[in-house]
């Protein structure tokens, strides 16, 4: 068995890197007695597998995580916590509650369930990402220009660093959605669906394109969609509807 | 930008919501990037205790990083605390950890990037004062020009008296005039050195001395101490940061202080006396700290933590503690050979194996009676035996060079002791193989070795390529070696008085910040302020003083009798041993008897038996006896 884990990671915090994030879960899994297992050698880990890695300085509100579970600490379909919460028995809700409480302001547990081990891993699985961005200072109605003359091409050419070789390449192929979502304090906000397949497209590519010259103002994951019978669907659906902390 | 998370705060532990805005505020500042400084025990102890004060509150700060620092100052953006940004000239005290001589610069540069001037004199009335503590605060003088107030010895105490007399000067709004005043009143503190209110003077070169310009401010500094570390049972609530940081794990303070009398050993000569935890205060903090850190392993800390009473069994209970589900790593630091047992080694690995570092310190026998490091040859390779029967592959063994009376044997006898090492690994396993970090020695302020002459660095490089070229066929014996040059710049701080100063200024001014970072620095840059200032490498880093010689620290009292300390300089060169002191009769050093104090120690004789911990008769069980030379109990102070 597996936990699966839905978070978010919102505010100060987008600046924690990948790695790092992974070490402050592996704490809170700990402080939480979760039934862990770990890899084998000299230096055993915490097994744990995470979904398509985030970007520094992105937030989200669509992080995955699957984590193994010992298989004798399920009784029946609650999780027997070992360690510091040896003795407690929790069931998915109260998990979800513990692990929120256990990480850092900012990071917060939004959806949680136990499921038997095995498929394809998040990783693999994921095809799409669902964005949310600002663009400091541009102006709303040339980026909504930009989106509709960018729709109705069939190129959208981007520049990106490559082992410090400029690669031009047309992304039109991953814009699944981009269209204008209001405006914040910084500007004009985007939202859209970005291909994950063959390559995660981020939106801070996108940004030449919208407003030339401009900065992406702060950008955040808002889904990672998965196919699954011909569906598109998200690996967690949120039990009832998100109501996301916002963190300064 | 890189590692934006180390400007953010959040760490687990950290005070929230901590604006008090009657209270006298701090912003502790480590002068060193946030993952260097974060760690820090003695600035993590000062930020809770005042933070649980209802008349003070505390943040943070560290040295911005260089991409960091360029984009503060093109978007005019001051030095800020890492809890709140709020920006540091908003605070009544800004606080420096002096922990190493080569982050001066960096101490100048957050001054500088705070919005103030970085020299004393030329601050207003309202601005912050700056204050600085740690061990290189014993020596003060480099960074007297400016620095408003230093701290000698432990903070826990000394940082309410100053919060007191900052409070009044705050309350009464800080008109024109009232700093000298403020500054006047934290002189009559205990622990604290004003160096304003005191002027050196020299003769020709020579120092004569340094006096205080007021009849009130004392005449000469002494340390703090806390009596019993059972009564300070901080950090309660350990900083625990979201990203990687040195030592990311739990650190828990065992005890304080080391009376085993290493000559080189400023940290042991200045934190006397030994003052250990309670053990049940040390398995409360451990178990409560890895459970509500989340941390899987755990530090114990002092000078020579294998010398804690009842080592093993601290580390046992550590293991078996429920709550880790035997998953937790025991990492002992500054560990001595003789104490590593494969009893410690075996409880130790048994969850994941942590990195392991020996400091025989010198290679040959008569190096290290020279030291008072006395282990011996044998005490080495049982630890290395003990450690790699229990699954180590490699081990580091920590040296220095440019000791007093070193000769090549000396240094090469290094080689001889790592390739002995491995020979003993290669009997357990095919992967056996040894790192040996050499280190270019500097005298430190307040020890017997103050008065020697630093080898230069061309003497250095000659024996680091002395070994080099011994060790060059050997694979498995790996060497590296800490940058001669750097050496020299340490040597230029660490024994400098204050016509350094204008030296630290002019580095700083060519833009030397980070000079413990290789990348960053340069010896060029250091050449360069001392011509400027018209002052001689050679006289202050290379040459030896004689016992008559003012030294620039002579004001300033860690408890040490100058007498006792220039005997075990002599004794040094005879070759004669020191026995530790928390074993056996007092020699009054003057640590103890200075300050009507005594060690703390639980158990009454060595945690391995013997005169030094080693198991071992060292008087006749050796082929080259160690003088264990008894001292006369009583000496004028």
């Amino acid at each position: 068995m597996r936990l699966r884990i839905r978070f978010s990671k919102m505010g100060k915090v987008r600046f924690v890197g990948h790695r790092d994030v992974a070490r402050i879960v592996e704490r809170a899994l700990r402080r939480c007695g979760v039934p862990i297992t770990y890899s084998q050698g000299f230096s055993p880990r915490a097994r744990m597998s995470f979904g398509l890695a985030l970007p520094t300085c992105y937030e989200s509100e669509a992080e995955y995580l699957d984590v193994p579970l010992d298989p004798d600490s399920i009784v029946d379909g609650q999780i027997a916590c070992t360690g510091w919460g040896q003795g407690k028995l929790h069931n998915p809700q109260q998990m979800q509650a513990a692990l929120s409480e256990a990480l850092p302001t900012g990071f917060d547990v939004v959806a949680l369930t136990v499921e038997p081990k095995g498929g394809r891993s998040l990783q693999e699985t994921v095809v799409s990402c669902g964005w949310k961005f600002d663009i400091l200072g541009a102006v709303t109605q040339e980026v909504e220009e930009a989106i509709e003359r960018a729709l109705a091409s069939s190129e959208i050419e981007t520049e990106r660093k490559k082992k410090n070789e400029l690669v031009r390449e047309n992304i039109r192929y991953g814009v699944y959605d981009l269209r204008m979502d209001g405006e914040s304090e910084r500007g004009p906000i985007v939202v859209a669906e970005l291909s994950a397949k063959p390559r995660v497209i981020r939106p801070s590519e996108l940004v030449d394109v919208l407003a030339p010259g401009a900065e992406m103002g702060i950008a955040r994951r808002t889904h990672q969609w998965i196919e699954h019978d011909g569906q598109r669907q998200e690996p967690l659906m949120l039990s009832k509807s998100l109501q996301l902390k916002e963190y300064s | 930008m890189e590692k934006p998370a180390r400007y953010i705060g959040c760490e687990d532990g950290a005070s929230t919501d901590i604006y008090k805005p009657d209270a006298t505020s701090w912003l502790l500042t480590y002068p060193d990037t946030y993952e260097i400084g974060l760690p820090n025990q003695g600035l993590q102890i000062l930020y809770e205790l005042l933070n649980e004060r209802h008349d003070a509150f505390a943040e943070r700060s560290y040295a911005p990083w260089t991409d960091m620092e360029a984009q503060m100052r093109s978007n005019d953006l001051p030095l800020f605390s890492v809890d709140t940004h709020r920006p540091a000239a908003e605070f009544d005290i800004l606080a420096f950890n002096l922990s190493a001589e080569l982050v001066y610069t960096n101490v100048l540069n957050c001054i500088d990037l705070a919005g103030l001037a970085v020299r004393a004199s030329e601050r207003h009335d309202g601005d912050p004062l700056i204050g600085a503590g740690g061990h290189c605060a014993y020596n003060p003088e480099p960074l007297a020009d400016f620095i408003d107030f230093f701290v000698m010895g432990d903070g826990e105490e000394v940082i309410a008296e100053i919060t007191t007399t900052v409070g009044e000067w705050r309350k009464s709004g800080k008109p024109s005039g009232s700093r000298e005043n403020v500054l006047r009143a934290l002189g009559q503190i205990a622990g604290v050195y004003v160096p304003s209110m005191y002027e050196a003077t020299y003769d020709g070169a020579k120092l004569t001395g340094v006096q205080p310009k007021h009849p009130d401010v004392p005449t000469s500094v002494q340390k703090r101490t806390v009596a019993d570390l059972a009564d300070w049972p901080y950090p309660r609530n350990q900083l625990v940061p979201l990203t990687e940081v040195v030592h990311d794990r739990l650190n828990v303070e065992i005890f304080r202080g080391c009376t085993r009398g290493c000559r080189f050993c400023q940290a042991g000569m200045i934190t006397r006396p030994v003052r250990e935890r309670p053990a049940s205060q040390v398995r409360e903090m451990i178990s409560k700290g890895l459970e509500r850190t989340g941390y899987d392993e755990v530090s114990l800390t002092s000078l020579s933590t294998a010398d804690f009473s009842n080592i093993e069994e601290v580390v046992t209970d550590t293991i078996e503690e429920p709550g880790t589900c035997g998953r937790v790593s025991v990492a002992l630091p500054s560990l001595r050979v003789d104490a590593f047992t494969v009893g410690v080694a075996a409880q130790v690995s048994r969850a994941r194996r942590t990195g392991l570092t020996f400091a025989p310190e010198a290679g040959s026998w008569r190096m290290r009676q020279i030291i008072n490091k006395l282990i011996t040859e044998e005490d080495l390779y049982e630890a290395v035996r003990s450690a790699y029967s229990q699954g180590w592959h490699r081990m580091k063994l920590y040296f220095l060079t440019g000791l007093p009376s070193e000769m090549d044997e000396d240094t090469l006898a290094i080689a001889d002791l790592a390739e002995n090492c491995v020979a003993i690994g290669q009997q357990y396993t095919k992967k056996a193989s040894v790192t040996v970090s050499l280190g270019g020695f500097v005298p430190k302020p307040h020890t017997p070795f103050q008065w020697f002459g630093q080898n230069e660095p061309a003497e250095l490089r000659r024996k680091v390529d002395l070994l080099r070229e011994r060790l060059r066929r050997n694979k498995r014996v790996h060497l590296k070696w800490h940058s001669p040059e750097a050496t020299t710049a340490e040597g230029i701080t660490s024994r400098g008085d204050r016509r350094i100063g204008p030296v630290i200024e002019h580095v700083w001014r060519q833009g030397g910040t980070f000079q413990e970072w290789s990348e960053h620095f340069d010896l060029r840059l250091w050449e360069e302020a001392m011509s400027a200032s018209e002052l001689d490498i050679e006289w202050y880093v290379d040459r030896h003083r004689d016992e008559n010689e003012v030294l620039p620290w002579d004001h300033i009292h860690a408890g040490l009798h100058k007498d006792f300390l220039w005997q075990d300089w002599q004794d040094a060169l005879a070759g004669f041993g020191l026995e530790d002191c928390r074993w056996t009769p007092c020699y009054d050093c003057g640590a103890c008897t200075e300050y009507g104090i005594e060690h703390v120690v639980a158990s009454p004789v060595p945690p391995n038996g013997g005169s030094q911990g080693t198991g071992q008769d060292l008087t006749t069980g050796h082929v080259v006896p160690v003088d264990l030379r008894p001292r006369a109990a009583v000496r004028g102070t």
